[in-house]
């Protein structure tokens, strides 16, 4: 086997074993490699922070435990952001398993809810899983009270102080959700912004991205969070790093090492052509 | 049986109307009528969840008796694990708000299933270094644009040089919205064409038939 065959077929576990190590070396030991943030995220965290005192934002958790770790942190950064300003959160899940995200996104904004005195019910409250996504979306935008009839908890609907006054999307200022679904991201497109008119933000999976963008591009959307990156944005503008942050020095050094594969396959494959007199 | 027939597309022409009328003709009549059936519909889709479950111990438990060759036990296994969260979830009347559930799906279907999406990540990078060669023409203009996304995508690179950033977004507001917005055009006229052809009864396979 010549060099160029060998730099061509590179075994495995090497390929896997390096990208194994630049996992974790920044993990073990951050590195604080720079990032540029983009200005969909901005525009994301804009939206949140021009809802006036007093309004209400409308949160859907559209993914399970597989989408947790890239979208997790952004949920939370968004929360912090939340609970920081004077408004009150309605939180559903149109995602089967969103019901079990809704702990644990909250346990990582505790300190927020402490140091800004949030009460469940009053400031915020989690409805839970809702089943048949649009027409659920559609339904929830509709009649509020009639979609739900306890909270998550089993609280009736109507002894939750804080929906006394939220009836359907004519008290809602802003809905915004996270999720791993096209049909989610694109459902509240059509439900929120298209049939009821309200302002619209979302985040999800990065490889979804090229499908979801156009809307924004439109104006459907007035912001959205990409991935991992979008969420690492999202904790910079809001002044919580968290795992996306420290993820971020990651995906540099993963992302670098599969440019410098791709580099070293093209030029094995070029080299043996060429060593093979053109063939 | 002409009832099983004409009856479903009586109510299918009915509350499609509707839903179109909820949306171009907004009077309260109208919406009130339609967020009534559109709260019905939420009671349908979660009487098919459970229809779901119901389907999967059909569906397996005709493998486990037919002892289908190396199937029967990952079926004997899926409805065990069903049967189990289903008793943890009822057996504290919480449901997955109790602590059972929670420590349940946190220590055993979260670890799995975050396992899972996060081993992508390696077979995308083997694949990345098999596939992305400039073998042809096609090959060649993947492997720029590839190339180009992931430059831009990786955080460290734009914050180098923030050409690679601004590349990126060409690739993306350019070439892949244009086409997108041609894909999704095509699918939004063929989506209205089928709303149509269902609503006067042309498109019955919803019914279970051609």
């Amino acid at each position: 086997m010549t060099v160029w065959e060998s730099l061509e077929n590179l075994p495995r576990w090497l390929i896997l074993g390096l990208i194994v190590i630049a996992m974790i070396i920044p993990i073990m030991r951050p590195l604080g490699l720079p990032i540029v943030t983009s200005e969909e995220t901005r525009d994301f965290y804009d939206v949140i922070e021009g809802i006036p005192a007093g309004g209400v934002l409308l949160f859907d958790i559209g993914y399970g435990s597989g989408g947790y770790p890239s979208l997790g942190p952004g949920n939370i950064a968004l929360f912090h952001q939340a609970f920081s300003r004077p408004i009150k959160v309605v939180i559903i899940a149109t995602a089967l398993e969103g019901s079990m995200m809704y702990p644990l996104v909250m346990k990582g904004v505790q300190d927020t809810l402490t140091e800004y005195g949030k009460v469940y019910g009053t400031d915020y409250c989690f409805l839970g899983y809702i089943a048949g996504e649009q027409t659920a979306m559609a339904a929830v935008l509709g009649d509020l009270h009639a979609a739900f009839t306890a909270d998550f908890y089993g609280t009736p609907i109507a002894q939750i102080s804080m929906l006394a006054d939220i009836r359907d999307y004519n008290d809602i200022d802003v809905v915004a959700y996270i999720t791993t679904a096209g049909g989610i991201s694109e459902g509240w497109v059509y439900q929120s912004f298209s049939r009821y008119n309200r302002v619209t933000v979302g985040g999800w999976l990065s490889m979804m991205t090229a499908a979801m963008k156009p809307y924004y591009t439109a104006g459907s959307l007035a912001g959205y969070m990409d991935g991992i990156k979008g969420a690492a944005d999202y904790e910079y503008f809001t002044g919580h790093p968290g795992d996306a942050l420290l993820s971020t020095d990651v995906l540099s050094l993963t992302q670098t090492l599969v440019l410098i594969y791709i580099i070293i396959g093209n030029i094995a494959y070029f080299g043996r052509r060429a060593a093979e007199g053109g063939s | 049986m002409v009832y099983k027939r004409e009856i479903p597309l009586v109510i299918t022409f009915l509350v499609g109307m509707l839903a179109v009328a909820d949306y171009f003709i907004p009077v309260d009549l109208i919406v009130d009528a339609f967020t009534i059936v559109k709260n019905w519909a939420l009671v349908v889709v979660a009487f098919a969840l459970g229809l779901g479950a119901v389907n999967l111990f059909r569906v397996h438990g005709r493998h486990i008796s037919k002892r289908t060759s190396g199937q029967w036990y990952f079926s004997v296994w899926l409805l065990l694990m069903l049967v189990v969260s289903v008793v943890i979830g009822l057996s504290s009347r919480q449901f997955e708000g109790s602590d059972q559930y929670t420590w349940w799906y946190n220590s055993i279907f979260m670890a799995l299933s975050s396992t899972m999406y996060a081993s992508l990540c390696f077979y995308m990078a083997a694949g990345a270094y098999r596939v992305l060669r400039a073998r042809n023409l096609d090959a060649v203009l993947l492997l720029i644009t590839a190339f180009f996304v992931i430059l831009g995508n990786t955080p460290l690179l734009p914050a180098t040089w923030i050409g690679f950033f601004e590349i990126r977004k060409w690739i993306f507001d350019v070439i892949v919205e244009g086409a997108w917005r041609g894909i999704r055009i095509g699918v939004g006229l063929g989506s209205i064409v089928l709303g149509i052809r269902t609503l006067i009864g042309m498109e019955t396979g919803y019914l279970g038939r051609r």
